[in-house]
């Protein structure tokens, strides 16, 4: 068995590398950081600059329960900058949870999280309240969210139908029935579309569909920031499963893991969670896709570790994301998928191109 | 721990793939199955491994029956390494490994001093000391295949089920990866290709052909040259091996048992 011990002198030249996961504290500390950071900067940045101290005696009066004090920046820092910049985070939290889930689920590594229909049927219940006048008085009221929650509900539900239909719940199933039927519900939003009233009606669908954070609200942070916790917590509880997946089905059955039932847990978290996600904030782009993507790069690809660095860095680029989409032009907020798709797609390009160059 | 499968028939859409199967691996036996293929190799094992739910008949490992135990419960016992290669997902070697741990951890549960003794022993045991750092994705075929069998023993299990171990891997490290299971010493059941390499590792075959079990015995009792022509369909002599002794089993790579019904090319009988 002599050879068999040779393998080791190989690599010890790259003992130096650290093992992922090991850097992961370190990561996630730096990463809360930045948070707060970038949480910050959003609040005291924007169509008017608030100074830092000015900030921190509105969010105290307002953490306290005092009422804003009239004449002051109050208003725009405890009730529009502060939940928004929570949004964001929460949001951007959630889409790194739900793409480092999917991703698994599906086994594959550049899965996104509205892959499997979910956003479509979300997407075509706010346009339908938009367009049809059920949300008419407003806009991004609960009324909307809603809606799109419901829309989200009924896509889930075609997409499982057809998934489990022949007993399997494979990953291609998923995947073509979610394509096909987020397909076929798109085109009825885009019909919808066509059909709106007016050129403001179009505008505010369309700002819906490349995602906004704009309709943040206090009364409307709590369902989203339950959504991520409960499911960043089923999520972590799988963890162990969500690695074996990754390796395939067999060997996930021999780890002792119900594949079967696994991929319907999953399929329903992702899906609660994306549905809750896209209602508030409609589908923003890329978020789901990169943040998993990078974080594997940076921590490995072991679930305990991924699922909580993923969760922090999409809630710091969303936040970073939503303050350039405010700032970027004058007198012009930029829908956060623009931004999203213009700031990631690059940045995904060339982590790829070094990746593949570090081999 | 004594693996017994009896009057095993599994349906695979409608297909009856494996009827009527009857084999065993004594304790602390290496048990081939050999067969051509589609003959139902991996069909038998992967109900071993619980992938498969048996249509009638039953898997006992050490005398229960494999599904009457908890998933957990049978992974305990029974660790596998099935054909799949693992995808790009920058997984560590050291986190493959860990897998072989999850039967034993219950949610949330982070790991504990012992369970990292067990990896690092383990990647040890095929020699993998040190490369716990490295991409598993980025490994050679024969250095996956070996983390892949790490993975399997931090599983501590009773028995080891293998599918086609050495697919794929070149001539060192075929041997090299047959020369760690014979070390092991514990009960495996692997499905073999390669005849010689299964005359050699095994102490007992069993032949699968058309998801039956023709024979069953020591290699050198089933390996004959009727059987190879019959259910291989090739011509071959078996003879003692010059170094080790082992049944060799020399194949006329020229033409098969029988003229193929098709074949074109005329076959004749002075080649």
């Amino acid at each position: 068995m002599g050879p068999v011990g040779a393998p080791a002198a190989v690599t010890a030249e790259r003992a130096e590398e650290r093992e992922p996961g090991a850097r992961a504290p370190w990561v996630a500390a730096a990463l809360a950081a930045a948070l707060l950071v970038a949480l910050t900067a959003s609040v005291c940045l924007g169509s008017s600059d608030v100074p830092l101290g000015e900030v921190w005696s509105s969010v105290a009066r307002g953490i306290s329960g005092q009422e804003p004090v009239p004449g002051t920046r109050d208003l725009i820092v405890w009730q529009l900058r502060v939940p928004r910049a929570l949004l964001a985070a929460v949001v951007g939290a959630g889409l790194g949870l739900v793409g480092t889930a999917v991703q698994a689920l599906v086994r594959n590594p550049l899965a996104d999280p509205y892959l499997l229909g979910i956003s479509s049927g979300a997407s075509l219940g706010a346009v339908a309240a938009i367009v049809l006048g059920a949300g008419a008085g407003g806009m991004l009221g609960l009324g909307l969210s809603a809606a799109a929650f419901a829309g989200a509900l009924a896509s889930f539900a075609l997409v499982w139908a057809m998934a489990r239909r022949g007993g399997g719940f494979s990953p291609l199933r998923l995947v073509l029935a979610g394509v096909g039927i987020g397909q076929f519900l798109s085109g009825f939003t885009h019909y919808l579309v066509l059909q709106a009233g007016d050129d403001q009606q179009t505008h505010g669908v369309l700002f819906w569909l490349m995602g906004s954070l704009g309709g943040a609200q206090w009364s409307t942070l709590g369902v989203p920031v339950a959504a991520v916790l409960l499911g960043l917590a089923a999520l972590l509880a799988r963890a162990r499963a969500l690695d074996a997946v990754l390796m395939g089905d067999e060997t996930a059955a021999g780890l002792g893991v119900d594949v079967a039932r696994l991929r319907r847990e999953l399929f329903v978290v992702t899906s609660v969670l994306t549905g809750v996600l896209v209602s508030v904030s409609g589908a923003i782009g890329f978020v789901g896709l990169m943040v998993p993507h990078v974080c594997r790069m940076v921590v490995g690809g072991a679930h305990r570790v991924l699922l909580p660095v993923a969760a922090l860095f999409g809630a710091v680029l969303l936040v970073v994301v939503d303050l350039v989409a405010r700032t970027a032009l004058p007198d012009q907020e930029l829908p956060v998928g623009v931004v999203t798709a213009l700031i990631g797609a690059p940045t995904l390009l060339y982590l790829l191109d070094r990746r593949l160059e570090r081999g | 721990m004594r693996i017994a499968i009896e009057d095993l028939d599994v349906t695979l859409s409608g297909r009856t793939v494996v009827s009527g199967v009857h084999l065993v691996a004594e304790d602390g036996e290496i048990a081939g199955l050999v067969g051509p293929n589609g003959s139902g190799k991996s069909t038998v094992l992967r109900t071993v491994y619980r992938y498969l739910r048996p249509h009638a008949g039953r898997v006992l490992v050490g005398g229960t029956d494999i599904r009457s135990l908890t998933a957990p419960e049978a992974a305990r016992r029974v660790a596998a390494l099935p054909q799949e290669r693992g995808s790009d997902f920058e997984l560590s070697v050291r986190a493959v490994v860990a897998m072989g741990r999850t039967p034993y951890k219950r949610a949330f549960s982070g790991e504990d001093p012992a369970d990292r003794d067990i990896v690092a022993a383990a990647l040890a045991g095929v020699g993998l000391a040190g490369a716990e750092k490295r991409r598993f994705s980025a490994l050679s075929g024969g250095e996956r295949q070996r983390v892949l069998l790490a993975r399997a023993l931090a599983q501590d299990p009773k028995v080891l089920v293998l599918d086609e171990p050495t697919n794929h891997l070149d001539v060192l490290h075929q041997v090299e990866l047959l020369a760690l299971l014979r070390a092991q010493r514990r009960t495996t059941l692997l499905s073999l290709h390669d005849l010689n390499a299964a005359a050699s590792l095994c102490d007992r075959l069993h032949v699968l052909h058309d998801g039956h079990v023709v024979a069953s015995g020591p290699p050198r009792q089933v390996l004959t040259p009727e059987l190879l022509a019959d259910v291989f369909g090739v011509r071959a002599a078996v003879i003692d091996h010059p170094l080790t002794g082992d049944p060799l089993i020399a194949f006329d790579h020229r033409s098969p048992a029988a003229a193929l019904p098709q074949a074109t090319v005329p076959l004749t009988a002075d080649r």
